[in-house]
């Protein structure tokens, strides 16, 4: 008799055949319930007996496995024509089997996150800027893995979440899915402001003051991103912080010549200006701003000799006075509201505390005086640092270059772009956006910020609109899931001693393209489902376009279409070289199918976009927890590839692989022409060596060359270490500061080296991703020279 | 002619003077500077020896290079070879840097053996970088030069004043 039955993890249970009478019943009931039937416990139990007595006679001596005694359970069903129960037997028992899978790669991931130190465990780096060692931060991560593992086994299509684990597709930010959160969205933080708002947690007035709207800002950054898993990005920073300058001006300029005023008459003179400045504005239909204006200034001028019964000659001086005053305290007060902005996006949590959030800036275009004291400001305190002179990791500073604007010696922000190229030489920040570049210019409305192209700072771009108008604000991206590219290429190309057959790629290709659209098309279903009271900030209050006067019970799928679907890719490069041998760096051939691949999935997604009525578009991913996945399935899977899969990374999108050297203009004329065809975001890079600090020239050319080969979006990586301890910021070779000589090794504190990772500086390696850290160890410098130190010391 | 190079070409240069520039290393040099950083171009007979018509070719293939830089090793044991050169990248509308550690005064020496040759070379140079480094007035913040002693010129400038002008907005400590 069978007394022991062996369980899974080895242990021997008490034998108990109720249960499988039970198990029997179910898949029974199940059966019973489709047919519209009852289900008899007593044929399952006489179904029991008959297994319990195969079984003792197959296992006299044995404790059988619980795998054996289903077999069993099978074997008995189908031999007594119970063939739809052994059926539903089956799936049951698989389902099982699934769940009990997950429970134990979920208890296997939580035991790394409580345990392991994310020095070592590359689970807790698989976001750079969240500190796994933190409690907040591990509370985020067991979040997410739970998360993680439930949308696999009960909310994704089976055949998505296989091909996701799979390797041959990856959808990104699958924690958030069955949350159905956007990613991201532009925020329009004039509209924000008008008339105050709600975070939630309590009622904001309309601000009056640039430091209250640079306060305000940082504000609306945090609210929107604990309603969103992807990053904040504010479209036209300087055109709606500049509104707060005028209202400073404004209140600094009139409470000036009331104090001059008093001073000279000895009376309290503030009623009579205030009226004055008021009646002026209303005579001439133009406030008081920045700008002189002589006919305004007359009008104040006349209301104030009536009133005050004053000298034009001495109220001309007087108003002189009060407009350098005013200009001198809005500039130091735009300057500090700056400070206090960059300074709140580096130390206001979100996410439970473990982040700040992910935010954005883009600027440069407003050739308002008031708007120009922002971007000036901006740049100053960027270029100031943080509190001990370190550099800012958020908000990513975004200069929007245009002609006419800002490009040309001549042009009214000419002197922005050019303080733009110092700043960046010294804190790596700003990038550059291209307005000018064919696929940007044809949405350019002069004089309409709302048409300038926006990008978020890890590379995602949403302006073109089939469900509206192509503008900016209150949009964003909703989902997006890259497909393998270096496994299409491994599989259909010459890597593994065949023959390349492109007819068979694209074929491939295509059926993962319809796999992804069919994955995005599911997700957004679910997030067309959630409600406005699930996003409070960004729907309640009116953040996302057309969320405006919806009510809180009210479903999203309406406005979400107003976002886009996108599909993203890795590996051209190793693609490439899987294919033909070369990657599109080092052969003209392998550039042309380049552009033909990815011409080809842009074209899909046009279509697409054409069928279902939404905005399909494809991204050149930034791809951070994917860097290294891929890589370590494929060469599990094909093995060491030379130039593939030998590396624990795969390239970034189209890009040029960093370890291979390239000189500036070859490397952005090789990467220009993806930017085109990448409608959902791009980005490319150049990399130089040396201190940078001391050659703002140097990235004003660059600059100008990513504008002359039409790339949509730039920016210039250089290498910016400090000592903490002597404070110096510049180049550290090896472990010793070359300032005050110290060993990195003797004391506790170590270097800090600031570096960018899909689109984000990072301050510290250690929370790099191990594929991360492989890249930055490989990343060539575009400029082979030696370090400044070598280059003067001769 | 033949010119003695410690490495190839560099393009896309930082450190070497404004803006994006080429960069010729020159092999051989006699100051021995202490603390120097490129020690292996001393050896005048060290590196390689190629024609200084296929380098000017090189100049062809430039993109967005502000400049060329002559560097090594000291240039002006090669001044003979480098005045075509530099002569050959002002027609490409390339200006042109070097750094010696001679100084101006030590190159318009009349007495010199070599002054014709040098002047030569000084007058299709815009701006030198002169001196020695010396390693006590080593300082990290300075732009594009080592040590404090080091000084930025206006070649053009210095030449018709017959004294050296150096350039404020360089010799300025850009951070």
């Amino acid at each position: 008799m069978i007394e022991t039955i062996k369980k899974r993890d080895g242990r021997l249970a008490p034998f108990n055949e109720d249960r499988i009478t039970r198990a029997i019943f179910l898949a029974a009931s199940a059966v019973a319930e489709k047919e519209g039937t009852g289900a008899d416990y007593r044929i399952a139990e006489g179904l029991t007996s008959q297994v319990v007595r195969r079984l003792n006679e197959k296992y006299a001596s044995v404790s059988p496995s619980v795998e054996d005694v289903q077999d069993m359970v099978v074997k008995v069903l189908i031999e007594n024509g119970h063939a739809r129960t052994s059926e539903a037997y089956i799936t049951y028992r698989n389902e099982r089997t699934r769940v009990r899978d997950s429970h134990t790669r979920l208890m296997k991931a939580i035991e790394e996150i409580t345990f392991a130190d994310a020095k070592t465990a590359d689970v807790k780096r698989e976001n750079a800027n969240i500190n796994g060692n933190t409690a907040m931060g591990t509370m985020l991560e067991y979040g997410s893995a739970v998360s993680r593992e439930f949308c696999k086994t009960h909310v994704i299509h089976p055949a998505h979440a296989r091909a996701h684990d799979e390797g041959d597709i990856h959808i990104h930010d699958m924690d958030f899915l069955n949350m159905g959160t956007l990613t991201c969205c532009q925020i329009d933080i004039r509209k924000l402001f008008k008339g105050g708002f709600s975070t939630g947690h309590g009622f904001l007035r309309e601000p009056q003051d640039v430091m209250s709207y640079a306060a305000l800002a940082a504000i609306a950054i945090q609210s929107n991103q604990n309603d969103q898993h992807g990053g904040q990005s504010i479209p036209y920073f300087d055109c709606g912080i500049a509104d707060g300058v005028r209202k400073t001006f404004r209140k600094l300029y009139v409470s000036n010549l009331a104090k001059a005023l008093e001073l000279l008459r000895g009376f309290d003179a503030k009623p009579a200006v205030k009226e004055a400045e008021a009646r002026a504005e209303a005579e001439t239909g133009r406030a008081i701003g920045l700008t002189d204006d002589a006919e305004r200034d007359e009008a104040e001028r006349n209301i104030l000799a009536a009133s005050l019964e004053a000298g034009k000659a001495e109220l001309v001086k007087l108003q002189a006075f009060a407009r350098r005053e005013a200009l001198d305290e809005t500039d130091h007060r735009t300057y500090q509201a700056m400070e206090a902005f960059i300074h709140n996006l580096n130390t206001m949590h979100s996410r439970a505390g473990a982040q700040v959030p992910f935010s954005s800036i883009n600027f440069g275009t407003d050739v308002s005086e008031e708007g120009r004291m922002v971007t000036r400001n901006l740049l100053l305190a960027t270029e100031k640092g943080l509190g001990n002179g370190e550099t800012p990791i958020f908000p990513i500073l975004i200069f929007k270059v245009k002609e006419g604007v800002n490009y040309n010696p001549g042009d009214p922000n000419y002197d922005l772009l050019q303080l733009s190229c110092r700043v960046t030489s010294k804190r790596l920040f700003p990038n550059f956006s291209f307005l000018d570049a064919p696929f940007n210019a044809q949405y350019y409305k002069p004089g309409d910020p709302d048409t300038e192209a926006t990008y978020m700072g890890c590379r995602t771009r949403v302006v073109g609109n089939r469900c509206g108008e192509s503008t900016v604000s209150g949009r964003g991206n909703l989902s997006f899931t890259t497909i393998n590219l270096p496994r299409l290429g491994i599989v259909h190309g010459q890597a593994l001693g065949g023959t390349t057959d492109l007819g068979a790629f694209f074929k491939d290709l295509d059926g993962k393209i319809d796999l992804v659209i069919d994955q995005l098309l599911e997700r957004m279903e679910i997030q067309g489902r959630r409600r406005v009271k699930n996003f409070p900030f960004l729907m309640g209050q009116g953040v996302w376009k057309g969320s405006d006067g919806m009510n809180d019970e009210d479903e999203l799928l309406g406005v979400i279409r107003q976002g886009t679907l996108t599909v993203g890719f890795i590996g051209l490069a190793e693609c490439l070289t899987a294919l033909t041998g070369k990657h599109h760096g080092e052969s003209a051939e392998s550039q042309e199918l380049g552009l033909k691949i990815v011409r080809h999935m842009r074209e899909r997604m046009d279509q697409t976009s054409e069928q279902y009525d939404l905005n399909f578009s494809l991204i050149a991913t930034p791809a951070e927890g994917l860097s290294g996945r891929f890589t370590r399935l494929d060469a599990k899977k094909f093995g060491a590839i030379p130039g593939i899969t030998d590396r624990e990374y795969y390239t970034n999108s189209f890009h040029v692989p960093v370890y291979y050297k390239i000189g500036v203009f070859d490397k952005i004329a090789c990467e220009a022409p993806y930017h085109a065809l990448t409608n959902g975001g791009h980005i490319s890079y150049v990399e130089l060596d040396g201190l940078g600090a001391n050659n703002p020239e140097a990235f004003e050319a660059i600059v100008r060359a990513m504008k002359e080969a039409e790339i949509g979006y730039g920016s210039i990586n250089h290498p910016v270490d400090r000592d903490p301890v002597c404070g110096y910021t510049g180049i550290i070779p090896g472990d010793v500061c070359p300032c005050c000589g110290r060993h990195e090794s003797d004391g506790p504190v170590g270097f800090e080296r600031i570096r960018r990772i899909t689109g984000y500086l990072v301050g510290t390696l250690d929370r790099f991703n191990n594929a991360k850290r492989a890249e930055v160890r490989d990343r060539v410098k575009h400029n082979q020279c030696q370090t400044e130190e070598e280059a003067a010391e001769k | 002619m033949k010119i003695r190079l410690a490495s190839p070409m560099t393009r896309d240069s930082i450190v070497d003077g404004p803006g994006l520039r080429a960069v010729i290393w020159t092999q051989g040099c006699f100051h021995n500077c202490l603390g120097c950083h490129n020690p292996c171009t001393h050896n005048p007979f060290g590196g390689f020896e190629m024609d200084t018509a296929d380098l000017i070719a090189q100049l062809d293939s430039l993109h967005l290079q502000q400049g060329l830089t002559l560097s090594g090793g000291e240039p002006f044991l090669q001044a003979r070879a480098l005045a075509e050169v530099a002569r050959a990248a002002h027609r490409r509308g390339l200006n042109v840097w070097a750094f010696t550690g001679f100084t101006f005064e030590q190159l318009t020496n009349r007495k010199n053996p070599s002054w014709a040759d040098r002047m030569a070379l000084l007058e299709q140079i815009d701006v030198l970088v002169d001196g020695r480094f010396e390693r006590d007035k080593r300082d990290l913040s300075l732009r594009f030069r080592g040590s404090s002693n080091q000084r930025i010129l206006d070649v053009k400038k210095s030449l018709a004043v017959q004294s050296a002008c150096v350039i404020a907005e360089y010799m300025q400590q850009a951070m």
